[in-house]
């Protein structure tokens, strides 16, 4: 029984891989410009540096974990997201105040997701579909992850010739929606210097354990 | 059981109605496969955007449905929130406590493969309640391909163990249940509930769970309940085994776990029954 499983495993890898083939040798300079391509890109990246085997050490791991950072950095519109995320409020604070919340967003995101970089064990990266609409685009794209198929949707707005993610829904929840509940109910009982403070302790909290 | 009378009669026709449903839902296999490699060929060789017609598929319907799948309901009413905050940290606690080492444990006696394979045929158990549930929403090839999921991965998956029909032919499962119909003929969630051990739900799921309960194939042989309770717990382990460190992650990186995940869970429930 051990092998019939096997053999299926195989496979399903080899018809994902070659998907995932097909669809990055499809790839040419002409489609630069294209969100989907950009987004390619990125994740290639990302992967890249996941899958780097000198990086696996755990001396390194600060530093693969930065480089992965880094690159994440260029694909997400983070004042986007925290606006969103933030609802009303946002505009009621400064300039700077507004500068200090997306600041804090960002590190509490990427403390959610960097958690996954460590658990990287050769997932797949499927892309489906893209759907483009003037100056916003969505991409649909499943992580296979052992047996298991998650579906993300990621929606990306064009600057400047830039295709920056300002949402993601990954099992049909939304990235912003959550966040947005989730900073609500601290708001409603603490007021935004509540938010605040929480985002501050809970950034604290990460860094003692690491 | 008796297979006399009406019940006989309805026993046959049951059947009948399986092996059509089965062997439209195996036609589908080929046609699957085909339509996978061209959609991500087309997907990636699309230079324009892909608004004009080919690869923009039913989304692109009207011009309405471009933000439509990202609308959100307001948050669901949640009178019971006391209460369901206890059995949030209680559940919380026993995650802790209990069913993550036990889980690593498992994970460490069982490789991956095998664990997979426990996976899939608990999961195969519950394709004959699927197939009911895409047919009670009109979804007459998605119940098909459940009935012929169910059919080759008894079979040629042996026992439900290898996911047959997924691997090879491409067949993938609708995951539709009970509280999904509900949720398809306009049933809200009236409101969120956190039950003990099972977790977060709301009113409508809750019933739906009972209609999954009486489609599932193990009301079929009398057991004992602690039987029952021992596999559900098995196939608990070990879907935790396989996904160990997501609860945590989630969990920890929220500012209020409990809204947080009651929210993911009203999202996530909203996104399947759209579908």
């Amino acid at each position: 029984m051990r092998r019939h499983i096997k053999y299926i495993g195989k496979i399903a890898a080899s018809l994902l891989l070659a998907l995932v083939i097909l669809v990055n040798g499809e790839k040419t300079p002409a489609l630069a410009n294209d969100a989907l391509a950009q987004l390619q890109e990125s994740v290639d990246a990302i992967l890249e540096i996941l899958q780097s085997e000198e990086l696996r050490t755990p001396e390194r791991k600060k530093e693969r974990n930065q480089r992965v950072l880094d690159v994440v950095n260029k694909m997400f519109d983070f004042r986007e997201m925290a606006r969103s995320s933030l609802g009303p409020t946002w505009n009621t604070l400064t300039l700077e105040e507004q500068e200090r919340f997306v600041e804090l967003f960002k590190n509490l995101v990427e403390q959610r997701y960097i958690g996954k970089i460590d658990s990287f064990d050769n997932q797949k990266v499927v892309y489906q579909k893209q759907l483009i609409k003037g100056d916003k685009a969505m991409i649909y794209t499943d992580i296979v992850d052992k047996d298991l198929e998650v579906p993300i949707i990621y929606k990306l707005q064009e600057i400047e010739g830039k295709w920056l993610i300002y949402d993601m829904k990954i099992e049909n929840v939304s990235l912003i929606v959550n966040y947005r509940r989730d900073f609500e109910s601290i708001i409603r009982k603490e007021q935004f210097a509540g938010l605040i403070t929480k985002i501050t302790e809970q950034l604290e909290k990460s860094e003692t354990q690491n | 059981m008796n297979y006399s009378g009406p019940g006989h009669i309805v026993f046959v026709q049951v059947c009948i109605l399986s092996s059509l449903l089965f062997f439209s839902g195996y036609a589908w296999a080929e046609d699957i496969t085909l339509k996978v490699s061209e959609s991500s060929l087309a997907a990636a060789a699309e230079t324009a955007p892909v608004t004009d017609a080919g690869a923009g598929e039913d989304i692109w319907e009207d011009d309405g449905s471009w933000d439509e799948e990202w609308d959100v309901s307001p948050t669901i009413a949640d009178p019971l929130e006391p209460l369901n905050r206890l059995f949030f940290h209680f559940n919380d606690k026993l995650y802790y406590w209990l069913l993550k080492p036990v889980a690593r444990t498992y994970a460490a006696i069982l490789p991956v493969e095998l664990r997979i394979s426990i996976g899939n045929f608990f999961d195969n158990l519950q394709a004959p309640g699927r197939a009911v549930n895409s047919l009670l929403q009109g979804e007459i090839k998605d119940s098909s391909i459940e009935v012929a999921r169910f059919v080759l991965n008894s079979t040629a998956g042996i026992y439900g163990f290898g996911d047959f029909a997924g691997d090879v032919l491409e067949l993938r499962s609708s995951e539709e249940d009970t509280g999904q119909t509900l949720g398809y003929y306009g049933m809200g969630g009236v409101f969120y509930i956190v039950w003990p051990f099972l977790g977060p739900s709301n009113v409508r799921d809750s019933l739906g769970k009972m209609g999954d309960a009486y489609l599932h194939p193990i009301i079929l042989i009398d057991v004992d309940w602690e039987v029952t309770v021992g596999l559900w717990t098995l196939d608990r382990v070990n879907y935790t085994s396989l996904t160990l460190g997501d609860y945590e992650l989630f969990t920890e990186t929220a500012l209020d776990p409990y809204t947080a995940v009651k929210d993911a869970y009203q999202q996530y429930r909203e996104g399947q029954i759209k579908k």
